[in-house]
């Protein structure tokens, strides 16, 4: 076992000695810093009510959003938006809660959306782990040490996990410090309003957090474990990229597509995204449960990993 | 204890429907150079690459120190270093970082080591430069390096001299030596050019279009030179009255290629040898004699064009 978590050292050892690796990590620091830029620009979200007179604050606030509304359109997405913040300030009002300011985690709740440029570095690690080794012709010296194929597969496919799990804490971390250096440190404990379906509800950012990041963790894993079979089937980490970018980024299309077929319940896609089944969400197809879609997800699973075991236990190592 | 270091059992390759090694039986004993040499294209790499299990085999067996390729690949492996057609490292590590990678894949390799192997290969002063930096002859040598890191039984160098110099090449054959001799381990050195590694080997064996076609120990030829014995070519008639005159007067193996008779002897010989044919009618239209060497014989059986 000892062996094993050398063999996932030397995977990493190979993926953070490249200076390729620490691009990727400056261009996600840059956009984190700029996304925490533009935002503070943003009147919205460094709006303060820590004072005592935060009730006067909302109810103003209140009056200038009707009177915005009253001069658009009925059915613009200002409407919305306005009345959506209406309704979370009265709910503040009724309730007497004080509602807490913008802070650091609330910037990382936000930062979700980077997880898929996560999901884009963890695509590329995967797709290269194994076809860089044969772009080199180091897959011969490494090849020929008494560790089986499976375990120099597995030690890999571990790597690009770590990876992608060290790239997450790297931008809710950085995040983190990020938010803290905009907006301050907000309150211990952060609260916020969800709609979760029923209404309005009282919630800390942190129970938020979670499942945001969860969620999406799921189409990550899933999307790295493609790459990489596609990677360790042709031995091409380009053609390997390019698939799994593209499917990630027409997948929404695709389900679209497809949506009035029966069997559409069956593709990948339908099935990455478990927040669907959460309250106030509803699944994609009429009859999809949770348990249905933890089944497809894993029968993906299996057979991508299945395929890469295949193809790189089994076929000759020729020609490299 | 057997003296074998590697036995290949009737080894084939087949890719698609065309059959590449032809069913290759031979040892390799332990301390001894073999020098595995035909033109490009004879199936070398891919004999290596079947003895390092990169490929499998179709047919036959690799057995190392008696351990299956096929069926214990980690206990056969544990014996071998190998470069495989060229020393591919990681360009983007140090030649220490490469070898401290493989170290950690092997079991008990201590820093110390790894240092003694630099020092033996001769990289002190660059190791702690870029691998793709090197030159071709110091990948090589951090080929071999990486290749000795767990003291193997078999060290197994596909083309280690290609596009070296000289004096690389002069080095490598003083480190090798020095393997075989101080450490009892077998060496299997490929190459398309006898005179490149004929001085480094003790035993060769070559290999066409798949096919083992002779093996040869280079001290035989180096007495043969000494005691003059030459590569005899006669055209006679009848060939085959004449093979077995050579058999049963002279205890002489002969071959017949065409019209002409093939056969080895000291130069003091041939008169008595003529005079035997003529007492038996047989007609000589032609006598010809060469020196023997290695490279002659290489050329005679592979034919002139070796070179790419
Ligand atoms: N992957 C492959 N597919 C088909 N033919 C191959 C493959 N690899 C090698 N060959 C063929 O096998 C023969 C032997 O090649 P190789 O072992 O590389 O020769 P050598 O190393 O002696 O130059 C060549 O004719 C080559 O074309
Ligand atoms: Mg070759």
């Amino acid at each position: 076992m000892n062996n094993f978590f050398k063999l996932v050292y030397n995977e990493l050892f190979k993926i953070y000695i490249r200076k390729s690796t620490w691009a990727m990590y400056i261009i996600l620091a840059g956009i984190i810093i700029g996304v925490g830029f533009l935002s503070n620009i943003d009147e919205l979200s460094s709006k303060q009510y820590s004072d005592d007179n935060w009730r006067e604050t909302l109810e103003e606030e209140n009056q200038e959003l009707t009177k915005e509304m009253e001069e658009a359109e009925e059915d613009g997405i200002f409407y919305d938006m306005n009345s959506n913040i209406i309704a979370e300030n009265n709910y503040y009002l009724e309730n007497d809660i004080q509602p807490d300011g913008y802070g650091a985690m609330q910037f990382v709740l936000e930062n979700q959306l980077l997880l898929s440029l996560v999901s884009l570095l963890t695509i590329i690690i995967a797709a290269g782990i194994v076809a860089n080794e044969f772009r080199w012709g180091t897959i011969k010296l490494l090849l020929i040490r008494p560790i089986t194929r499976t375990k120099a597969l597995l030690s890999k496919y571990a790597a690009v996990i770590l990876f992608a799990f060290f790239t997450l804490l790297f931008v809710l971390i950085f995040s983190y410090i990020i938010g803290l250096i905009f907006y301050g440190f907000g309150s211990f404990n952060p609260h916020m309003l969800v709609d979760d379906g029923n209404g309005l509800a009282y919630v800390s950012v942190i129970s938020e957090i979670v499942p945001a990041y969860g969620f999406k963790l799921v189409n990550l894993v899933m999307m790295a474990t493609f790459a990489f079979a596609i990677s360790t089937i042709f031995r091409n980490s380009a053609l390997a990229i390019g698939v799994a970018i593209f499917l990630m980024m027409a997948a929404n299309p695709i389900m679209l597509y497809f949506s009035d077929r029966a069997w559409a319940k069956f593709i990948l896609f339908a099935n990455t995204d478990l927040s669907q089944y959460t309250a106030g969400s509803t699944p994609f197809m009429e009859g999809m449960t949770l348990g249905f879609s933890i089944t497809v997800l894993i029968v993906y699973y299996l057979l991508f990993m299945a395929l890469s075991w295949a193809f790189f236990t089994i076929r000759d190592i020729a020609g490299q | 204890m057997s003296n074998v270091a590697m036995e290949l059992q009737d080894v084939r390759k087949s890719i698609g429907k065309k059959e590449i090694i032809k069913g290759l039986t031979f040892s390799i004993y332990k301390g001894e150079v073999f020098g595995f040499i035909g033109p490009n294209g004879a199936g070398k790499t891919t004999t290596i690459r079947m003895m390092v299990g990169l490929m499998e085999l179709s047919h036959g067996d690799v057995l190392i120190l008696g351990n299956s390729i096929k069926h214990d690949f980690k206990n056969a492996i544990r014996e071998v270093g190998a470069i495989v057609e060229n020393p591919e490292m990681y360009p983007f590590m140090t030649g220490w970082q490469n070898l401290m990678h493989y170290a950690r894949m092997i079991p008990g390799i201590s820093k110390e080591r790894v240092q003694e192997v630099i020092k033996l290969v001769g990289l002190e002063k660059p190791i702690k430069e870029k691998v793709g930096k090197y030159s071709l002859g110091m990948r090589q040598r951090l080929g071999i390096a990486q290749a000795l890191l767990h003291s193997p039984s078999i060290l197994i160098l596909d083309e280690p001299t290609n596009g070296l110099d000289p004096a690389g090449i002069r080095e490598i054959r003083q480190y090798i030596r020095r393997l075989a001799a101080e450490e009892n381990v077998a060496v299997i050195i490929s190459s398309h050019l006898l005179s490149e590694i004929e001085l480094m080997c003790d035993r060769i064996g070559i290999i066409k279009n798949g096919e083992l076609i002779a093996t040869q120990t280079v001290q035989d030829t180096n007495t043969a030179e000494t005691q003059d014995i030459i590569q005899v070519q006669m055209q006679v008639s009848p060939m085959n009255q004449a093979v077995d005159v050579l058999k049963t007067d002279h205890a002489l193996e002969a071959k017949s290629e065409g019209e002409t008779l093939l056969f080895q002897t000291e130069k003091e010989k041939i008169p008595e040898i003529v005079r035997s044919f003529v007492q038996n009618d047989i007609a000589i239209y032609q006598v010809n004699s060469s020196k023997s060497s290695l490279e002659d014989k290489f050329f005679d059986l592979i034919g002139e064009n070796t070179i790419e």
